[in-house]
């Protein structure tokens, strides 16, 4: 089965696109590197601000005809073919595979109001074309909108980015509620949390030593921890740039936490 | 814009592969048993190259030229059939209506004309495949490049087919567009399991068997074997090639030809010498195993004499098994210099022949006008090379 993770959060500017995008290339080059049969690995971005499609791809100017937009609008029949053929390939690496946003997913929701089977229009057409890659990755919006519920009702591994603050914190119970809402509203059973990444990490404030101690310790929470990504500026830099971490400076903190996160990633995929 | 540096990423990502995964989880992630998926139906496609036809060639020809999409060719099929049928007496609307109906009670079968066939035997499958589910899922092979996501048919193109007539064609299918297949990579690819899949099957015309033989002939002779249709002289190459320098494939070819002999392997390869005409879909449809497999017993030059009487009398499987079982009996009853002497003596009592008598007691003989009409050619032929051999004067 292939995994689909999804990286949602409904705060903003918690890492969502740097961690979806960083991990969909680290999962296809550690893939192709272990000689795995396919690598190939697939990165849906239903952000309507395209930064995860702007990145990869040098390009958001992706629109009705070649994007996420237009699988959602296409016919049920058709949609699997079409989104296929929106498929683009990443400058990142030949194996990472991009279904680009566009702005016009801003609005894509109101012209699914009373659409049938909306929920499902990712989901759908993603099941007959998924076994060509090795793992999909889907980053959100920073909202539990219609397109981060068709995301979620596609993906097996909701997987939270989070930044070490209280209120933030606080808001990730409301996340795992939500996720969990829609794992029983839809009768989604393959949909779980599977983890959370601590995002911008800075050991040097005692604030966030703190609450990544908390979260450690809690039951629930701290069995869910997969990676502690520091903060770094080579994160920042790297998308400025249109590269990846690892590519921009492979020997940065946040690189190597990437990788490792890559790897805890894999283990799930193999162990299933 | 600096361009990423995809080498030092790789490194950075394969180090701390070695240093983390281990090497159970890479051997676990190399895993290489066989799974099946469901692919989407448009993603597959039959191999162009494929040596058994399915559909008739001209269709066949369009749709591997991009001509044609698999609905359009789908629905070409069904019109000829239509028009086949409606000769016949047996019109039809739906796919559907070519299987035997329960209700119909009448005791006797119609022949149905090899298109006829052709698709109520793909409707069959398909209907199979609604009612039971694909317990065969075809193996394909994993040709993408990039963005261009392609499997192509290495065995199971009849139930591609049908899956498509199921999913356009068969009213109240549920088929979601996919279909069951085993994913090869492209690497590991083999070009003798669609010829083995092929030959255990029947139905498989004697010209498929030719093409069978001159792909194999061609792949073990490293010969690139294209991706796109080719015509008939792609196969005739392979008439100039032969199975003695290459000795280590010889049993691997034959096994995937059905067993056959080295004898038997010469006589099919030995059909791509007919010309392209004798190559028509019609022909090959109607040329099953049966008719042709007693002619591939003839030597080669004899092959070639038979079969433009198959063609141009339209000789049935059982007519030809005449012919030849009647030729060789002759040939183990007289000497061959009896045989000369007595046909000198026909030739000196021909003056007190009338032809029309002759013309009944021939058509009496064989039995049939079709095969009276090939002993005549056949006795033509060979007065015409006597007349060409006679030496103007006395030796």
């Amino acid at each position: 089965m292939t995994h689909v993770f999804v990286f949602t959060n409904h705060k903003g500017g918690v890492g969502k696109s740097t961690s979806a995008t960083n991990i969909a290339l680290g999962l296809s080059s550690v893939l192709k590197s272990t000689g795995a049969a396919n690598a190939r690995v697939l990165l849906i971005d239903t952000d309507s601000q395209a930064h995860a499609t702007l990145v990869t791809t040098g390009r958001k100017d992706y629109g009705s005809q070649d994007s996420l937009y237009t699988v959602l609008m296409a016919e049920r029949q058709s949609a699997a073919k079409v989104m296929n053929d929106c498929i683009v390939q990443s400058q990142w690496n030949p194996d990472l595979y991009v279904l680009p946003a566009s702005p016009m997913l801003e609005g894509a929701e109101r012209e699914l109001i009373g659409a049938a089977g909306a929920p499902y229009r990712i989901s759908d057409p993603l099941s007959k074309i998924m076994s060509h890659y090795a793992a999909v990755v889907i980053d959100t919006r920073p909202s539990f909108s219609l397109l981060t519920e068709m995301a979620l009702i596609a993906a097996t591994d909701a997987i939270i980015p989070v930044e070490p603050r209280y209120l933030e914190t606080v808001g990730l119970l409301s996340v795992i509620t939500k996720i969990n809402d829609i794992r029983d509203g839809w009768r989604i059973p393959d949909l779980k949390v599977s983890g959370i990444v601590i995002t911008k990490m800075d050991s040097r404030i005692k604030g966030h030593t703190q609450l990544l101690e908390d979260l450690k310790s809690h039951p629930v929470l701290g069995k869910l921890i997969c990676g502690v990504i520091p903060a770094n500026e080579a994160v920042s830099y790297a998308h400025n740039n249109h590269q990846s971490v690892f590519s921009y400076d492979p020997k940065a903190s946040a690189s190597k936490a990437y990788a490792e996160l890559v790897v805890t990633l894999i283990r799930r995929m193999v162990q299933g | 814009m600096p361009k990423p540096n995809v080498q030092r990423t790789s490194n950075l990502l394969a180090s701390v592969t070695d240093e983390m995964l281990g090497g159970d989880l890479a051997a676990k992630l190399q895993d290489k048993t066989i799974r099946v998926e469901r692919l989407l139906l448009e993603l597959v496609r039959p191999h162009p190259v494929q040596p058994r036809r399915v559909l008739p060639e001209r269709i066949h020809q369009a749709f591997h030229q991009q001509q044609l999409t698999p609905t359009q060719a789908l629905r070409e099929l069904a019109q000829i059939v239509q028009v086949a049928a409606r000769q016949q007496s047996r019109p039809f609307t739906s796919v559907l209506d070519l299987l035997a109906q329960p209700e119909d009670e009448s005791e006797t079968i119609a022949e149905l004309s090899p298109e006829e066939t052709l698709l109520r035997d793909l409707v069959n499958l398909a209907v199979t495949i609604r009612d039971d589910g694909q317990v065969n899922p075809l193996t394909v092979v994993d040709v993408s490049e990039g963005v261009s996501h392609l499997y192509r048919i290495e065995t199971g193109e009849r139930r591609y087919w049908a899956t498509w007539l199921l999913r356009d064609f068969i009213p109240d299918s549920n088929s979601d567009g996919t279909i069951p297949c085993i994913v090869i990579p492209a690497k590991t690819a083999s070009v003798f399991r669609q010829a083995k899949e092929n030959t255990s099957r029947s139905g498989l015309t004697a010209i498929a068997m030719a093409r069978q033989a001159a792909l194999r002939l061609l792949t073990v002779h490293n010969y690139e074997i294209p991706d796109y249709a080719v015509e008939n002289d792609f196969y005739r190459q392979a008439l100039t090639l032969d199975l003695r320098n290459k000795r280590e494939h010889t049993d691997a070819i034959l096994a995937a030809m059905g067993g056959i002999g080295r004898m038997h392997f010469s006589r099919y390869k030995a059909l791509l010498q007919l010309s392209t005409k004798r190559w028509k879909p019609q022909t090959v449809i109607t040329w099953k195993k049966a008719v042709l497999r007693h002619v591939i017993q003839l030597p080669s030059e004899a092959q070639s004499e038979m079969i433009q009487q198959i063609v141009q009398f339209d000789l049935t499987g059982k007519q030809v098994k005449e012919i030849i079982e009647h030729h060789s009996t002759s040939d183990l009853d007289d000497k061959p210099d009896a045989i000369d002497a007595r046909l000198v003596k026909v030739m000196r009592a021909i003056e007190r022949q009338t032809p029309e008598v002759f013309v009944q007691t021939l058509i009496r003989e064989e039995k049939s006008t079709h095969l009276a009409r090939a002993r005549l050619q056949n006795m033509m032929t060979f007065l015409k090379q006597v007349g060409q051999l006679l030496p103007e004067e006395n030796l």
